[in-house]
């Protein structure tokens, strides 16, 4: 009969996980059933150049406020192997914490020059690259004074692949006290974005962040 | 989260993170919650009968989960799943993916699909169902299956069996009502933690 797998744990001061993490322990799924559970998402992906540099409206208009910065990475499976023709969807605050998104109420500034939603397709080897602007922290809840660090999500989603996530700067002060850093425990590491240099005024540095798609999911339809 | 690597040889994973509050509604834009139409404006459509699913996601004080990514994954009329090993296969119905995204404000969701079928040169078949996965500020990721309340293949299906009796009443999509041209429509409310906890798998360790 029943088997349990993990169970999920609630962020400390996270009043939404609070509120949505299952208390019960999840249930391990039977060899019969567990490639039902693997979504092929059709491989209809488009994504235009413009949609990568995120650190302008179009080409053309100028840059947002903020130091530009530029994204690098690999997508792979655990194996190593590239997660080829997939779509990564990155959304991030601009320089002041603020979204553009319909339901951010915190009434931070706005930036008229900022999107903060952008989207590129994985190479054959798994690469990706964007620009967007250095994200600001925010206060996320001020009641319980908790702030959220410097972030940018990620999706990425093709064929077999899923994976939501986030990637932190190094050294910000708000990291420490981030619910999802604490529960990553030592292995938040994985997602830094791994500074370097770049030449030239165009970007203030670029990072270099390696996503790793865990889990069989990725690879469950193809041999290993 | 993390999770283990038993294998030193792999990779260590990236860890899953929340959605949060804020994923980009526009991104969602080209994605169907229409399952019967490929595309908008021809005439072919998938072959089945057509269903009507709506839903909600309610948190564990039973308000309604607002802000979330749900991921619908079903078989087509004939059973099959459309993924690489079977696009070549006869029971492929070309003008149906089984795959549909959509991002909730408010909690509610309505898909418009067909009912699943039974593949029964299966050793196992597996009951009509569909898969979703629920995105979400404060979480990461959970995902389970529902069923259609009263098919006779919920009764061997391993899935559902393999649960305890009490919960694979949750899981039961329940046709309550019909939308004015006849069309079926189901009913099912998620319960993300709490009284009456939706049962959720890991797809993770399995």
């Amino acid at each position: 009969m029943s088997k349990y797998g993990r169970t999920l744990q609630i962020g400390p001061t996270d009043l939404t996980s609070e509120k949505r993490t299952p208390r019960q322990p999840l249930h391990l799924i039977p060899e019969e059933a567990r490639a039902s559970f693997v979504p092929f998402a059709p491989y209809n992906f488009n994504a235009l150049p413009s949609e990568a540099d995120m650190t302008r409206l179009a080409p053309g208009r100028p840059r947002a406020d903020g130091e530009p910065i530029k994204i690098t990475g690999r997508v792979t499976d655990q194996y190593g192997r590239p997660i080829r023709k997939s779509m990564i969807e990155v959304w991030n605050a601009n320089k002041y914490g603020r979204y553009t998104h319909i339901e951010d109420f915190s009434g931070l500034r706005l930036d008229p020059n900022f999107l903060g939603i952008g989207r590129m397709i994985t190479d054959d080897d798994g690469n990706y690259e964007f620009w967007t602007i250095r994200p600001g922290e925010y206060l996320a809840f001020p009641d319980i004074s908790r702030w959220r660090p410097k972030h940018i999500h990620f999706s990425i989603r093709g064929g077999a692949s899923r994976l939501i996530t986030q990637m932190y700067f190094k050294d910000d002060p708000h990291n420490d006290t981030d619910p999802m850093r604490i529960l990553m425990g030592d292995n938040f590491d994985a997602n830094i974005g791994k500074e370097y240099e770049i030449e030239g005024d165009e970007f203030d540095c670029g990072y270099q962040f390696d996503i790793v798609i865990g889990g069989k999911n990725p690879t469950f339809f193809e041999d290993i | 989260m993390t999770h283990s690597n038993k294998k030193i040889n792999r990779l260590t994973a990236t860890n899953e993170d929340t959605l949060g509050p804020y994923y980009p509604i526009s991104l969602c834009d080209n994605d169907n919650m229409d399952m019967t139409k490929i595309r908008s404006g021809v005439v072919n459509e998938a072959t089945g009968e057509k269903i009507i699913i709506k839903g909600c996601v309610k948190d564990k004080n039973g308000n309604h989960a607002h802000g979330c990514l749900l991921e619908f994954w079903q078989p087509n009329a004939n059973g099959i799943y459309r993924i690489p090993e079977t696009e070549a296969d006869d029971k492929i119905d070309p003008w149906f993916t089984g795959y549909a995204r959509h991002r909730t404000s408010d909690g509610n969701f309505k898909l418009i699909t067909i009912k699943p079928g039974v593949d029964d040169e299966q050793k196992t078949p597996r009951a009509p169902c569909i898969t979703l996965t629920i995105f979400s500020d404060g979480i990461t990721r959970v995902v389970t299956q529902l069923f259609f309340d009263g098919d006779p293949h919920n009764d061997t299906d391993p899935l559902l069996q393999s649960i305890p009796k009490e919960l694979r009443e949750r899981l039961m999509l329940k046709a309550l009502t019909r939308a004015d041209d006849g069309t079926v429509i189901y009913n099912i409310e998620i319960k993300m933690a709490g009284e009456n906890e939706t049962p959720f798998f890991d797809d993770i360790l399995s």
